[in-house]
């Protein structure tokens, strides 16, 4: 497994492209969760951040040009992407790879072009590529692993669940910057880890994780909760409000 | 305005959903059919995931079938006994169906089995029932009187062991054919969440010879009984039926039911049942159309493993 090997290297070499860190991140956010409410349509999230001098430091200042990088990175889950091919006559699912631990939401928000910012093994090895999270190793192979993890990726991409956008992040001083982050509709709910890395002359000086929650409240967390939880007694519920509504509407309507 | 499915995890218009229930509860007012053949498809294209559209219907078809059966058991128009056979042989079909639909949704291959189901059952029903209902009207119009086939004109299925007495319906006959009905209605009915009053009451009126004034009360009890059983099974086994969505669809489709059905006193038995034989047709293209048409994306993805929890 030649890719694996040369993976570690990348890993390797990521390790010695961090150097010490002389600058230090002071960064915040608008919301640490999110709830999802029966008229959940989305929402809008801002991060704010500062690169200050470590504390301590003799110097005074920060200098730039920085550029940061916030990836968002939803909970996980395994997933499966199919394709259909042309069998007799019809069109069916033949082929399969199943992704492990995949990430549900992945957005990438950068001040300037990925590519400008740093170059593509620190871009691989720290995973804030999109495609970087289909090349982990999996037991369908490495050619079909890459043909079905770039289609993963568009899948993904299509639902408005991963996304790169080069000009998400804003600088408002030569220190300081905001970036704004729309979740969809369709975000899963769960735990999601928002990382700041901050480049100067495509190295990582500072960087800082956070995590905030997406979850369904009140009614909506109640029914999700139980219909897992109480499986059986969800089903009678809903036989027993079919029973009901049917009933009424026979009585309101006088059928 | 936008619900929040909390099992599709999806947004959705409300009132689209009341909409689309309104409409079908509409034809199905007008056929006397539950609705679920027309409904579990319009999901599906709209973009709801095919189990949890499957599962969730099972339980719209409930609600448009307790106010019919209702009324109809106030009348004495079902048949206790025959409806008994009946639902118990269609829960165990149904949990047949239930366990098939699991296994497929796993193996990835729950949507062709829907899409060939549809096709295979809508299309053999919509063309004998096209056949049937444009023989009767050229008849009618040619002056021919058309005589019915009594119901004690007996056939093959008649000859069969194991007779039992089915009172309501004057019915000295054999249960296998009773249970097989049940059984294959249960299997297929829970597999695409139809409630299979179409294929029911042919069967009762041909196969069994169920005299007209008890079919469609004993068809609706059986579809309610088995359809609230399903809809257990999908929530303890697959525990895709939502809730919210159910119940968005049970207000619009129980309002619009009542409408269809007085609008259905209008017209002829030979020109409702030619209409349905046409809607059942178009569902069954369309599904036809899915198969053999090359996909807009060869691609799909779907949650495999640990759902992303709450």
């Amino acid at each position: 497994m030649t890719w694996r090997r040369w993976l570690g290297a990348l890993a390797l070499l990521g390790a010695l492209a961090t150097p010490a860190l002389g600058d230090r991140l002071l960064s915040t956010m608008s919301n640490d969760e999110i709830e999802i409410t029966s008229s959940f349509d989305g929402e809008k999230m801002t991060f704010f951040g500062s690169i200050a001098p470590d504390a301590g430091a003799e110097q005074k200042f920060v200098d730039g040009p920085f550029q940061v990088i916030v990836v968002v990175l939803g909970p996980t889950a395994d997933r499966t992407a199919r394709q259909m091919t042309h069998n007799f006559g019809i069109w069916l699912n033949t082929d399969q790879v199943t992704f492990r631990k995949f990430p549900s939401y992945f957005h990438v928000l950068a001040s300037d072009r990925l590519a400008d910012i740093t170059d593509i093994t620190t871009l691989t090895t720290q995973f804030i590529l999109p495609e970087s999270h289909t090349l982990v190793p999996n037991n369908a192979g490495w050619w079909k692993t890459a043909v079905f993890g770039r289609q993963l990726v568009r899948l993904m991409t299509e639902q408005g669940l991963f996304g790169v956008n080069e000009n998400g992040v804003n600088f408002l001083s030569d220190n300081t910057y905001s970036a704004r982050l729309t979740l969809p509709s369709n975000a899963p709910p769960g735990p999601y880890i928002a990382l700041t890395y901050v480049f100067k002359d495509g190295q990582i000086i500072a960087r800082k994780s956070e995590g905030f929650a997406v979850r369904k409240i009140g009614f909506e967390r109640f029914l999700a909760l139980a219909s897992v939880q109480q499986p059986l007694l969800y089903g009678v519920v809903c036989v027993i409000l079919a029973l009901f509504t049917g009933w009424l509407g026979g009585v309101l309507f006088k059928r | 305005m936008q619900i929040y499915l909390p099992i599709a995890e999806m947004s959705v218009n409300l009132f689209f959903l009341v909409g689309i229930g309104a409409a079908v509860g509409f034809l199905s007012g007008l056929f006397g059919v539950g609705g679920g053949f027309l409904l579990t498809p319009l999901l599906i294209f709209s973009g709801v995931p095919t189990s949890v559209a499957v599962a969730s219907v099972t339980g719209q078809v409930v609600a448009a079938s307790t106010s019919g059966a209702l009324s109809h058991y106030r009348r004495g128009g079902i048949d206790m006994h025959l409806a008994l056979y009946l639902v118990l042989s269609g829960i165990i079909g149904a949990f047949g169906g239930v366990a098939t639909f699991d296994l497929l949704r796993d193996a990835g291959q729950l949507d062709l089995v829907i899409a060939v189901g549809f096709l295979v059952l809508l299309g053999f029903i919509g063309v004998l029932m096209l056949i049937e209902s444009t023989r009767a009207l050229l008849k009618r119009r040619s002056g021919i009187v058309v005589r019915e086939r009594l119901p004690n004109q007996h056939n093959w299925i008649h000859g069969l062991p194991m007779r039992v007495r089915f009172k309501k319906s004057k019915l000295y006959i054999s249960v296998l054919p009773v249970l097989i009905i049940g059984l294959f209605i249960g299997f297929v009915g829970s597999l695409l969440g139809i409630g299979g009053g179409f294929i029911m009451v042919p069967a009762l009126v041909y196969l069994l010879r169920v005299p007209g004034n008890v079919v469609i009360g004993t068809s609706l009890l059986q579809v309610v009984a088995m359809m609230a059983a399903t809809t257990i099974l999908h929530a303890v086994q697959s525990q895709s039926v939502d809730i919210m969505l159910a119940f968005s669809l049970m207000v619009g489709g129980v309002a619009g039911a009542q409408f269809g059905a007085s609008a259905g006193k209008q017209l002829r038995g030979e020109q409702l049942r030619g209409l349905l034989a046409l809607l059942v047709l178009a569902v069954a293209i369309r599904f036809g159309l899915t198969l053999v048409l090359a996909p807009a994306d060869a691609f799909s993805m779907v949650v495999s493993g640990t759902g992303a929890g709450s």
